[in-house]
């Protein structure tokens, strides 16, 4: 099992190193682009771009640049954005992470909790009248686009029902946990539950159909003709076996998150995160800390894969021996 | 009688590489271990054993289904292992596969008239008229009604999809049919149905059998010779009837005495020799004879000393060093 | 009082009926089985694929999920009414008194628990112990199913077992309890014949140790010729021929017994010609008013429109309307010929 932890991290580092060398390639090496004009925005003048092309040594050979990129990023973290002169990449991505972890944080465990409540209640009652209804509201809350139940929510809570129903909901915006964890929460309850829709209504079909499945298993049947509760055989055999399928989404879904997909409900709700940084960066076409973003964003990802396939292995004993 | 050999196999040997992915080291394994045999014009001859033996295995590479890792197959007097595609095409022709899973085996999406004409097709058989002519000959030969050509293969029970296996594999004449398992995925009654239909297209068409199959009675039923496979090797080969009777390898010899038998009062009941252990892993084998750390008779010399297929009796060979039953 | 509880059967089916209601229509595919199972007896139902042999012993101990099933007839275990109860009364009965085994040994454990947690799982279901002493008794069960190094192995996973391996864990996790009536579904179809025989000898063996009685379902006549004292020959659902292990396979009765037997290839002996039964099996959407065998029967006449009921002699019964003794001519005639018309 050590052995199989290391090797997948191992793998993991190769992906990374593969990754960031192609997104070097497609900033750096797209024939017919100018590197520096791109990096340096739109309105540089002749002396920025001759500073940019020194900087980014683009003169030089193509390793040599890659490992100019490298070190720029993550030895002097000194890259910096030419468009907000002076921002520094790195401490901004740093600074906005916290907020992107806060948001996805809070939905997860929202999501799953209600995702993993909905699919139990819909499998433990299939074929009765509760099973349609949340199969409805799971594909409903999937259907509706985060940006637009984000605008919808604040709508509600900020003009419309803001004097009656919603007042004391806060304006858009964050407040660091460090600094006041019941306004941090406040701020995050709105994009929370928009969030937590999208994923619930997924998870709750997913596992649905997951524990229906397992339900019909010869496992299944012994354990019935051991004499156990449905109760017991739904929630300890087909669960267990169910719940692999749902954490290996969940981690999936968790690295893309944290890695910059829930730019729509940051940018709704006003929140400080890096989907928001990527999305402001983007208008602007701010080279450098879009190219910080996606490493980031490439980061969590693999992270999250590695430890996926790492959770896997603990919860199916069938594959730690592969 | 003919005694023309058909096709013959000389020390064919097929290894599959695994890696295990817990100690990244590879495994070789070896699932046929030298296998020498000769299959007669007109005969059948039943391979039997248990799983992870090899037949199936074998029963591929020698049709070449599989590129074999060594050792030499002739069909008809000619040298096929090794040949490319293109050359291997007119021995293709002449020996055909049937297979066990009657639903797997048929492609789903294809009417039945289309599978059977498929090798027809393939190797330009006629016109479309000449096709179809063929085709519903085939269907009728097997027992199916030729109207059967529109329908699909999910409308058919397991024993006509079986037939149509049939039919499909006789399309272009072949001298060989290779049966592996033919008939273990049907019910009883069916099975007899199948069997019996072969049979009867195995003297009207002169058709030679190599039958491969797990089922003992089966084996005995349909074949004139018998090789009882174990882990990968011939152990025992012989004359069908005088094998049954008087088994000389002690795995056969136990094999036949734990077969479920009717005591229906015409014979004697056996002896039952229940065998200690698991049926082996082919990754796992064990030194000098592969059988001994179950065999009931086993002494110090099958440790480290591989016994050798030896023809003790005519037409009856035996791989072992203290075999049972020697008249 | 004493006498009467031991002539009653451990187990009486009467007359149950199972159907489905299906898209394509109402399928019966049990028509009226009734059967009894003594104490220390093994009780052998043979029958194809169709038969009803499984989907009546499932519908026994309250295993059928389907919504659109309906179960009709008694069923009595040790003379109370088991079916209809409601589930919570039937799960003490099902694993402690009764307790079933399936065909698949590969797929029959929940790969993600130890054998060790899952044996544990069943006696602590049914009984007031501790882990500790459950878990003890686990391993005791492993030693008596023949689990070489039981105290380690008790704590692996299924898939680190072999087919036949895991089939005994299956035996040892059914007879933790120690029912009086253990059911097995083709216990040994998906094994070896090596491993068969292994199996088989086991079940012998724990049978004669516990006293306990034994329904057996297969499709292999040499399994219930080597281990049923009794026979349950079945048919489209409804039983043909009924009786001691001796008489249905050295003297059957009925048309479709003997084209069961004479379809058997033998080991012992070669046939010319194996027995076929003309046709294909009836569809049970499709069941003839009359005797179901009787579209596929040479012998049929016109009392074959009426269905016939068990009877016969010495507790050896058969559902043909045939003379006993054009029936005795008749099976002479195909054991000689091997030919059933």
């Amino acid at each position: 099992m050590g052995l199989f932890i290391v090797r997948r991290f191992v793998a993991a580092v190769l992906v990374m190193f593969a990754i960031s060398v192609l997104v070097f390639l497609i900033f750096f090496a797209t024939p017919g682009v100018d590197p520096a004009a791109r990096i340096a925005g739109r309105s540089a003048t002749p002396q920025i771009l001759a500073q940019v092309r020194h900087a980014f040594g683009l003169d030089r050979p193509l390793p040599i640049r890659y490992l100019l990129m490298m070190d720029h990023l993550f030895i002097k973290q000194d890259l910096s954005s030419y468009v907000n002169i002076g921002d520094r990449v790195v401490p901004q991505i740093l600074n906005a992470a916290p907020v992107t972890l806060s948001l996805i944080f809070g939905a997860a465990v929202i999501w799953l909790l209600v995702g993993i409540a909905g699919g139990v209640v819909a499998a433990a009652n299939r074929g009765k009248i509760i099973d349609p209804i949340i199969t409805f509201l799971g594909i409903g809350a999937i259907s509706v686009p985060a940006y637009w139940l984000g605008e919808v929510v604040l709508y509600f809570t900020q003009s419309k029902l803001h004097s009656s129903v919603f007042s004391w909901a806060p304006g858009s915006g964050y407040v660091p946990l460090t600094q006041n964890p019941g306004e941090w929460a406040l701020h995050l309850l709105f994009p929370w539950l928009t969030l937590a829709s999208l994923y619930a209504g997924i998870y709750a079909r997913v596992l649905r159909a997951e524990l229906v499945n397992a339900l019909n298993e010869d496992y299944v049947r012994t354990a019935r003709a051991k004499g156990l509760s449905e109760r017991r055989i739904l929630m300890r055999h087909a669960l267990r076996c169910s719940l692999i399928t749902v954490v290996t989404l969940f981690g999936l879904d968790v690295g893309a998150l944290v890695g910059g997909a829930a730019l729509l409900t940051e940018v709704v709700f006003g929140l400080p995160g890096v989907g928001l940084l990527t999305f402001n960066a983007l208008e602007n076409l701010d080279l450098p800390v879009i190219m910080g973003a996606v490493l980031y964003g490439a980061f969590f990802v693999v992270l999250a894969n590695a430890v996926v396939d790492i959770a896997y292995a603990f919860l199916d004993p069938r594959v730690r021996l592969v | 009688m003919s005694e023309t050999v058909l096709l013959r196999a000389t020390d064919v040997v097929k290894n599959f590489t695994l890696r295990s992915k817990q100690s990244g080291s590879r495994i070789i394994v070896q699932a046929v271990a030298g296998v020498s045999l000769e299959v007669r014009r007109g005969e059948t001859l039943g391979i039997v054993g248990e799983s992870g033996c090899g037949k199936s295995t074998l029963a591929r590479c020698l049709v070449q289904l599989m590129p074999v890792t060594s050792g030499h197959v002739e069909f008809n007097g000619v040298e096929i292992t090794g040949l490319s595609r293109r050359q291997l095409r007119p021995h293709r022709r002449q020996m055909q596969l049937v297979f066990q899973d009657p639903y797997s085996s048929l492609n789903p999406r294809r009417r039945v008239g289309d599978i059977v004409a498929e090798p027809l097709r393939i190797n330009k058989y006629g016109d479309d008229e000449v096709v179809q002519t063929r085709v519903d000959e085939l269907l009728r030969i097997v027992g199916l009604d030729p109207a059967s050509v529109n329908r699909y293969p999910h409308e058919f029970s397991g024993g006509q999809r079986q037939r149509i296996g049939i039919a499909r594999a006789l399309a272009l004449n072949p001298s060989l049919v290779v049966a592996d398992e033919p008939v273990s995925a049907l019910d009883v009654s069916v099975q007899a149905q199948v069997l019996n239909l072969m049979a009867d297209l195995q003297s009207e068409l002169s058709l030679t059998y190599l039958f491969i199959a797990h089922d003992l009675g089966v084996v005995r039923h349909v074949s004139d010779r018998v090789g009882v496979m174990y882990l990968g090797e011939i152990v025992e080969l012989g004359d069908a009837e005088t094998l049954y009777e008087r088994p000389l390898h002690p795995y056969t010899e136990a094999l036949l005495s734990v077969v479920p038998e009717l005591d229906d009062g015409t014979h004697p009941v056996r002896e039952r020799i229940v065998l200690t252990g698991d049926v082996p892993n082919p990754s796992d084998k064990p030194s000098g004879c592969p059988f001994h750390p179950r065999c009931p008779v086993a002494q110090d010399r099958c440790t480290t000393e591989k016994p050798v297929l030896v023809e003790l009796a005519p037409g009856r060979s035996v791989a072992c060093h203290f075999p049972r039953n020697v008249a | 009082m004493s006498d009467a509880r031991v002539s009653t059967p451990l187990l009486e089916v009467e007359d149950l009926r199972v159907s489905f209601n299906t898209r394509e229509g109402l399928v019966q595919a049990v028509d009226g089985l009734s059967i009894s199972v003594g104490r220390k007896e093994v009780v052998g139902i043979v029958g194809e694929s169709g038969s009803g042999k499984s989907v009546a012993m499932y519908s026994l101990l309250g295993l059928v999920r389907d919504a659109n099933v309906s179960i009709s007839g008694h069923v009595r275990y040790e003379g109370r009414e088991i079916l209809g109860l409601p589930d919570d009364e039937m799960r003490s009965i099902r694993g402690r008194d009764v307790a079933m085994i399936f065909q698949d040994p590969m797929t029959a454990l929940t790969p993600v628990y130890t054998v060790g947690w899952q044996i544990v799982e069943q006696i602590r279901a049914h009984e007031d112990v501790t882990k500790a002493q459950a878990h003890a008794r686990a391993v005791e069960l492993l030693g008596e199913v023949g689990i070489p190094d039981p105290a380690r192995r008790v704590h692996l996973y299924p898939h680190e077992f072999s087919g036949g391996m895991r089939q005994r864990v299956v035996i040892a996790m059914a007879l933790s309890c120690h029912p009086k009536l253990l059911i097995a579904d083709e216990p040994t179809t998906a094994l070896d014949v090596t491993t068969q025989a292994q199996i088989l000898e086991l079940l012998r063996r724990l049978q004669a140790t516990y006293d306990s009685s034994i329904v057996l379902i297969t499709h292999d006549m040499g399994v219930i010729s080597e281990m049923a004292d009794r026979v349950v020959v079945m048919y489209a659902g409804r039983p043909v021929e009924v009786g001691g292990r001796r008489d249905v396979i050295r003297t059957p009765r009925h048309p479709y017994t003997w084209g069961l037997l004479g379809a058997v290839p033998r080991v012992e002996s070669k046939r010319t010609r194996l027995v076929t039964i003309p046709g294909v099996a009836v569809s049970p959407l499709d069941l003839p008013p009359g005797c179901a065998f009787a579209p596929r029967c040479a012998y049929r006449f016109e009392m074959c429109d009426q269905r016939p009921a068990l009877r016969g002699d010495d507790g050896h019964l058969d559902a043909c309307w045939l003379d006993p003794t054009r029936k005795v001519e008749i099976r002479r005639r195909v054991t000689e010929t091997g030919v059933v018309s």
